[in-house]
């Protein structure tokens, strides 16, 4: 009897060793505390998309097909050569794989991509705009951008056909832009002195008009890619698995150092505090100490050298963002704006205190994170070891004060991580004809 | 040298409850949360959420009861609300807004956690020439 007992316990332990050897098999073993984070991460968990208040022609389907051609349309730019997908390329996720984006000159910031981008509360890497219109509008007249005028801009839907038929069905007449001693070439508020003088010549219903007009274009722009949405990816495979209670099924979707590095990041890594949710994104606002290569001193010269050269002048991110935000004419409580003072919170309650908001840049999402590099809102980093490290051993940052600690990751486990965050390389959850210019 | 060791089932069932034990522990930080309701030296504050459980980013309210120790409402008060996380050393990402609704109630508007982790909410309470802060510490 005795002995049949002690068989038993033997054939016990030696299926738990086994099982334990093989690591894939052991990490499926989730406490009910993961397996709960683990949900909030996962595609299916993805809310509806959120409404737009200030966009009433945010889901209707003309909107987006307009927006969608002006999306794609380089005529919207100083030298007819710069559109929003010369920097958002739909092939490569949205992004151009360059550390700082490029259009009619270079920006000061990398290009993120737009999948899912329309759950995000606030826009640019420093929310500098409070909703996914308004952000549309903001580098079609930056001059190292688009670099034209809103002026040029409406001129043009108003001279194509195509343009003016699908804009006046929308939003009703366009204003008569034969004249231009009333609506000059180039005028603009932010353009260059003479583009501000001439904006200051017409009569202010008549800017009001062009406003109106630029602001419209924003809005089918927001349209069209309020469409643009990941798929699920291997990751979300493998949670929907474990859901199920389909363990196998789910060892088949990720390594067992993808297992590991999951583990990791939801866990000792802390990466899940910040990139929550299933766009692994809080949407906020944090100062992560990530490098400015403004301020980056070369090596070459001797550190005594910079104390006679002017500082160099830091990106301030959320700090000068919500400011910009405020003041914009195109925010949620503008006149541009479709929205009601009670859908404003994020815009009214947001913080401006300079120790949460200076150098903080928003949380970028995770999704298709390997085939997004560079990376930071500077495109400082080229590899995601490089990324990794940096929050391993965080550097001071160059303003403000870095949320980040050490966390005291292994050579191993910075690798494990980097292996699972591969896992969440997601498709375009979007029609392929939106991925391209549409035929006109 | 022999070695002579009686082989028993408390052995392997010892290495069992240990494997067991290894595998299947959490690890989870134990915070310890403060009720709806707490009070300092003046007052007593009792904070009802406009989302139950405290969601988690997402913008809501909190509507505030406060009353004196001996429970008498506390209508005139001015009431400042701030908070954050003290691990990750930042505050909140909004500055909610507190405004009286009468009956010493107060309604505080845009609230809004933005990360999992230990949250603090502090309640600055003037009224009837005295100053307190209320704490509410809750994980997310």
């Amino acid at each position: 009897m005795q002995s049949k007992s002690i068989r038993h316990i033997g054939a016990v332990l030696a299926i738990y060793l086994l099982a334990s050897a093989n690591p894939a098999l052991t990490a499926t073993r989730w406490s009910d505390a993961e397996l709960a984070l683990l949900r909030l991460q996962w595609i299916g968990n993805l809310p509806q998309l959120p409404d737009d208040p200030g966009n009433r022609f945010a889901d209707n389907p003309a909107a987006a097909e307009l927006g969608q051609q002006l999306f794609f349309d380089p005529r919207l730019s100083a030298n007819g050569r710069v559109s929003c997908a010369t920097c958002h390329v739909p092939q490569n996720h949205f992004t151009d794989g360059r550390p700082v984006a490029r259009g009619i000159g270079e920006t000061s910031r990398n290009t993120p991509t737009i999948l899912g981008i329309a759950y995000s509360p606030w826009f640019f890497w420093d929310g500098r705009s409070d909703s996914l219109w308004s952000q549309a509008l903001g580098p079609m007249e930056s001059a190292v951008e688009h670099g034209s005028n809103r002026i040029h801009y409406a001129r043009i839907l108003f001279s194509d056909p195509q343009y003016r038929s699908a804009y006046e069905d929308l939003f009703g007449r366009l204003p008569d832009l034969t004249d231009t001693g009333r609506f000059p070439l180039k005028a603009s508020p932010v353009g260059d002195e003479k583009a501000r003088q001439r904006w200051q010549s017409m009569s202010a219903l008549d800017r009001q008009a062009i406003t109106r007009v630029y602001a419209n274009m924003g809005k089918a722009i927001a349209a069209y890619e309020r469409k643009l949405l990941p798929g699920p990816s291997r990751f979300d495979r493998y949670v929907e698995d474990l859901l199920k209670g389909q363990y196998e099924m789910a060892e088949q979707q990720l390594s067992a150092s993808e297992v590991a590095g999951l583990k990791l990041f939801i866990g000792k890594a802390r990466c899940v505090t910040c990139h929550q949710g299933p766009l692994f994104t809080n949407h906020g606002f944090h100062n992560v100490g990530t490098p400015d290569p403004a301020t980056r001193k070369p090596d070459y010269l001797p550190a005594i050298i910079y104390l006679f050269l002017d500082k160099p002048e830091a990106d301030q991110g959320r700090y000068q963002g919500v400011r910009l935000a405020r003041q914009s004419e195109f925010n949620c409580l503008g006149e541009y704006s479709d929205a009601s003072e009670t859908d404003c919170a994020e815009l009214k309650y947001a913080n401006t205190d300079h120790r949460a908001t200076l150098g903080a840049f928003k949380v970028p999402t995770l999704r298709n994170v390997s085939r997004t590099a560079p990376y930071t809102h500077a495109g400082f980093y080229v590899t995601l070891s490089e990324v990794l490290n940096h929050y391993n051993n965080p550097p001071d940052a160059s303003v403000g004060h870095s949320e980040l600690s050490p966390i005291g990751l292994t050579q191993r486990e910075l690798e494990q991580i980097e292996d699972f965050l591969r896992s969440l390389d997601s498709p375009v959850n979007a029609d392929e004809r939106l991925l391209r210019p549409p035929a006109r | 040298m022999t070695l002579n060791m009686r082989f028993t089932p408390a052995i392997p069932l010892f290495m069992v409850t240990l494997l067991l034990l290894s595998t299947f522990a959490t690890h989870a930080e134990d915070t310890q949360n403060t009720p709806n309701s707490n009070e300092g030296k003046h007052f007593r504050v009792t904070y009802q959420s406009s989302v139950e459980p405290l969601p988690l980013n997402r913008m809501h309210w909190w509507t505030l009861e406060i009353s004196t120790l001996d429970g008498n409402p506390v209508e005139d008060a001015t009431i400042t609300v701030y908070g954050g996380m003290p691990a990750h050393r930042h505050g909140l990402p909004t500055e909610p807004e507190a405004s009286p609704t009468g009956g010493g109630e107060y309604i505080v508007k845009g609230l809004k956690f933005s990360m999992t982790g230990e949250w603090e909410v502090w309640v600055d309470i003037t009224a009837s020439g005295m100053n307190e802060k209320v704490m509410f510490k809750f994980e997310l």
